[in-house]
């Protein structure tokens, strides 16, 4: 019974009004004292929600056209634009206003006395039809008769009576008279009853047969009685204390009363609009307009008449979702804001088990469930089932599921996992209000194993989602949904609780070490350190996996660069085993052995870390020059390394390379002290060389700023010498070396073979002619 | 303290309205929410009416509470419109509420004999030696006494369901476990 606030929405404002209205001084003062009878009159209800309204203050009839929007924020507001505006030559103000659409007329009390005017024009009707001695009147909304061209309507009269007419466009015909105890002061009308306000007493009339029913009274010092037409044989009254009672044709109650003018008379006070104090209430097409006292044109849509509405339409809903007029039905229970848990309880099994829903205590339908609606028709139930998944889907995470997300979620849930919808895995894996409670028997009768893992796991039950995901790869149960053992390895490297990790690594290296190592290696990037996965802990546990422990220390090395002795050593140790491995093993092709060999190098070269005579011992052994040169360096015997990049290796670009890399972030002169070694190497006689050396390329190596006079001494001993070994080792002329021990010496210094010296008078490099005196 | 007044008059709409009557804080919404809900609360003073739902058998029963105040006097009667059975409530003693479980001899203001005449006169219309026992029940909603045993003697009056019916009725529904055993107490105390 609890009533919601009414909201109050200005249908046309005071600014508005007022410049709306007649000019005089006169006539704005009045006008807020008569603003208390001003009425809005439903015309006509054109496409969407149009309203025309007429409103009456002291002479005047204002014609508005209303038209009812609701803004992007949901609210409601009303757009309204002035049609014209009438001076009725009456001498006083308007007492009501009432319009009959379908005949193009308005009724207008005035003076007592009730007129006729053209809808359109607001000029009086010709004839000049008229009733005098009225006190109000109403309109029969369910008509009696029924006849399309008239319009029934009730007269209270000053003298005891009630009077009964049909209008037509230009008649007022008398049906009958009633008289009552009292004067009526409010009417409701409908279908052959009359419901009356006398001056202390409600009663309801048949005016067929004329039997008059008390109702209950009321004060009429302290309360305007205000009688409303709500629905078909169904009015609703103010009674004592702000209630408001509600009562059929037949004089009773069916439902309880409403507390609904609490709020209404507490909100209206503070804006000084006592409920009680003459405003007027009307009821248009479900919608509800009150005109008050001081603010001027407040519409509201009240809360109790909303929520009589919306009792309406909740009824009409399931009648709708019993027809299966599921777009309907759909609107119609959001509209009327039907509890969701009222339609999931149609399906059998999907409210929560331990709901303590029970269905509204007047009942909304009398469908039991859908199994009865759809009698064993199995298309039928599956509409069903669509209905109510479209329905939840449209409401879920809307302000219609506050307070339902449980309910909704868990039905969804169901519904997913029996026709295995691939929606099912998103709805439990992020912010889901399934609980185990209901789903896990559920998910399991459907063998949506994955699923239920994860609902396990959103509810950190993760050594239960384990276990599920291990059946599922060892293929002991099956859910087409699961992705595989990756999964599990993502799952576990994320896994904050470590000893569980353990309790799965030994199975999931056992399947597949190479990946599995990747519960090690793919740790959250902020995960806080602990004891049970320190790395000295995981490499021993490692051990049995070769493979896995060089890809974890490759992790610690290079990717969390680590700067331990033992992980570089034992990474180094591991990377040369390997090497070795492959070396010994036959028909191995030749690049497996260079990749291997150059990951080798690659590690060698990068660290300092590890031990290197340990290393060095082991390459010695074999030969592998490539890889001692790197740890002579690391040695800083870098006389050592560069005679074997280039003796052994002629790796001459190598030995340059050398040079660059082995003197980064060292002093410059450590740089040229490296490339003096590079040159003594390449210039150091004891070695036999076909070729020059002292080739442009090499001069080429030497940094361009270096001084000749810096390396002149020694390029010039060096080249010295080499000239020296060129010249007594080989013959200018043509170039070859010296066969035997004779040979030919011309004055001028040249040197030749015997052969080569045609003309013992001409020099052949020179052409010099020499004296042939001489001899 | 609970008087029942019975007449024959039933509503279209329910197929039984039942309707509880009496001043102020004699305890109906208590007496009504013990029976509906099983428990006792404290209650706000009711504003208006009230309106319960209840079950038995196939039939539907609507058990309208009203409100003691004496502003709502007027609506009594309106409300009373088309009921088949009343329930009249009043304190056992005036001066501190009609709570059996709060009553002591000394305190006590109207006797039981006086209690049950009250109920016999209500209920002329009906021959009060067909009914099981006199339609005059004390009760405490505190602690359930008896409260149970005034609706069955309603319902089972104006609605009577066989043996077979109410065994069916009563599986059904967990909340009128209690109703049987507490129907037992009344019949012993018939028997008497
Ligand atoms: N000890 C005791 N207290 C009770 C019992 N029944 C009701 N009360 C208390 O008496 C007070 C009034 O109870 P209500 O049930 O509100 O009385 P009411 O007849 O519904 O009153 P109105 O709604 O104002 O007509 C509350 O504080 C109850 O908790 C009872 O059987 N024993
Ligand atoms: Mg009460």
């Amino acid at each position: 019974m609890s009533i919601k606030a009414f909201e109050l929405v200005p249908a046309i404002e005071r600014i508005k009004l007022m410049s709306d209205k007649a000019r005089t001084q006169e006539d704005t003062k009045n006008l807020f004292d008569n603003l208390k009878k001003c009425i809005f009159v439903l015309l006509d209800r054109m496409s969407g929600y149009m309203w025309q309204k007429f409103i009456h203050r002291n002479h005047f009839v204002v014609h508005y056209t209303i038209e009812e929007k609701t803004s992007t924020s949901g609210k409601t507001v009303f757009h309204s634009d002035k049609q014209g505006h009438k001076y009725l030559a009456v001498k006083k103000p308007i007492n009501q206003l009432k319009a009959a659409s379908a005949l193009n007329r308005i009724m207008v009390l005035c003076d007592n006395t009730l007129i006729l005017l053209n809808m359109f024009d607001l000029e009086p009707i010709v004839s000049g039809a008229k009733i005098k001695g009225v006190t109000c009147f109403c309109i029969n909304e369910n008509p009696a008769y029924g006849n399309p061209f008239s319009v029934e309507i009730c007269v209270a009269l000053k003298k005891k009576q009630l009077q009964f007419y049909t209008v037509t466009e230009d008649r007022l015909v008398h049906i009958r008279d009633i008289s009552v105890s009292e004067p009526a002061v409010a009417l409701g009308l409908d279908g052959s009853f009359v419901c009356v306000a006398l001056s202390s007493q409600y009663c309801m009339i048949n005016f067929e047969t004329a039997h008059i029913q008390d109702l209950f009274p009321f004060d009429g010092e302290q309360n305007k009685p205000l009688i409303l037409r709500i629905s078909r044989e169904e009015f609703l009254l103010s009674g004592p204390s702000a209630l408001g009672m509600f009562v059929t044709s037949d004089g009773i109650s069916q439902r309880p009363p409403l507390q609904w003018s609490e709020n209404l008379i507490n909100q209206h006070q503070k804006q000084a609009i006592p409920f009680q104090g003459g405003t007027y209430l009307g009821n248009f097409d479900g919608r509800l307009f009150i005109a008050s006292g001081k603010e001027i044109y407040s519409l509201v849509p009240v809360a109790w008449e909303k929520q009589i509405y919306r009792r309406f339409q909740q009824q009409a809903a399931f009648i709708e979702f019993s027809q299966q007029n599921f777009d309907e039905a759909r609107e119609l229970f959001k509209d009327g804001q039907v509890d969701v848990q009222e339609v999931i309880s149609l399906y059998p099994k999907l409210l929560p088990t331990n709901t303590s829903f029970t269905r509204s205590i007047q009942p909304l339908h009398e469908i039991a469930d859908i199994n009865q609606l759809c009698r064993g028709q199995d298309s039928l139930l599956t509409d069903y089932k669509t209905f109510l998944r479209l329905y939840l889907e449209d409401i879920r995470g809307t302000k219609e599921a506050i307070g339902f997300k449980q309910e909704i979620d868990i039905a969804l849930l169901k519904l997913y996992a029996e026709v295995n919808s691939p929606e099912l895995i998103p709805l439990i894996a992020v912010d889901t209000g399934c609980d185990l409670k209901d789903c896990v028997d559920w998910l399991e009768k459907y063998n949506r194993y994955h699923a239920l893992a994860l609902l396990y796991k959103y509810h950190s039950e993760n050594d239960k989602a384990l276990h599920i995901w291990t059946r599922l790869v060892n293929g002991e149960i099956k859910d087409e949904a699961f992705p595989g053992l990756q999964f599990v390895i993502e799952y576990l490297s994320n896994l904050t609780d470590h000893e569980l990790v353990w309790k799965y690594v030994d199975w999931i290296l056992e399947k597949d070490p190479e990946n599995g190592v990747k519960i090690f290696t793919e740790r959250p990037p902020n995960e806080p350190q602990s004891e049970r996965l320190r790395p000295d802990i995981v490499i021993d546990y490692l051990h049995r996996f070769p493979k896995a422990v060089i890809t974890y220390l490759e992790f610690l090395v290079f990717q969390k660069k680590m700067e331990k002795e033992k992980y570089h050593t034992h990474l180094a140790v591991l990377y040369l085993d390997s090497v070795l491995q492959l070396m010994k093993t036959n028909n191995i092709k030749k690049e497996e052995i260079d990749i291997a060999r150059s990951k080798l190098r690659h590690m060698l070269q990068i660290s300092n870390l590890y031990r290197v005579q340990l290393i060095l011992g082991k390459a010695k052994e074999q030969e592998m020059h490539a890889e001692c040169a790197i740890l002579y360096g690391k040695l800083e015997e870098h006389d050592k390394a560069l005679r074997i990049l280039v003796h052994k290796l002629k790796d001459f670009g190598g030995a340059e390379n050398y040079c660059i890399v082995n003197s980064q972030g060292k002093d410059p002169s450590y740089r040229k002290r490296l490339f003096h070694a590079l040159l003594s190497v390449y210039l150091d006689p004891s070695y036999e060389h076909k070729e020059n050396l002292v080739k442009p390329a090499i001069l080429q190596i030497l940094p361009e700023n270096w001084s000749v006079n810096l390396l002149s001494q020694f390029l010039n001993r060096n080249v010295r010498k080499s000239l020296n070994t060129c010249r007594t080792t080989r013959i200018e002329l043509c170039n070859r070396a010296f066969g035997d021990s004779s040979f030919v010496r011309y004055p001028n210094g040249v040197v030749t073979h015997v052969h080569c010296a045609k003309n013992k008078h001409i020099c052949p490099v020179t052409g010099k002619l020499f004296s042939t005196k001489r001899s | 303290m609970h008087l029942v007044k019975i007449t024959t008059v039933q509503t279209l709409e329910k197929d039984l309205k039942v309707i509880i009557l009496g001043d102020y804080a004699v305890g109906k919404t208590a007496f009504i929410c013990r029976y509906i809900e099983g428990k006792f609360k404290t209650q706000e003073p009711t504003i208006g009416a009230a309106f319960f739902l209840k079950q038995w058998g196939p039939y539907n029963i609507a058990v309208w509470d009203t409100a003691g105040g004496e502003r709502y006097t007027g609506l009594s009667s309106f409300y009373c419109r088309n009921a088949g059975a009343a329930i009249l409530a009043y304190d056992m003693s005036n001066s501190m509420g009609m709570k059996l479980d709060l009553m002591t001899p000394e305190s006590r203001d109207i006797t039981l004999e006086e209690g049950k005449k009250l109920a016999r006169e209500l209920n002329e219309n009906i021959d009060i030696s067909k009914l099981p026992s006199d339609p005059y029940f004390e009760t405490s909603s505190l602690n359930g006494q008896h409260v149970n045993e005034v609706f069955e003697f309603i319902f089972q009056h104006c609605l009577p369901l066989t043996e077979a019916q109410r065994k069916a009725a009563f599986e059904k529904n967990s909340g009128t476990v209690e109703l049987t055993e507490k129907d037992s107490t009344k019949k012993s105390c018939c028997s008497k």
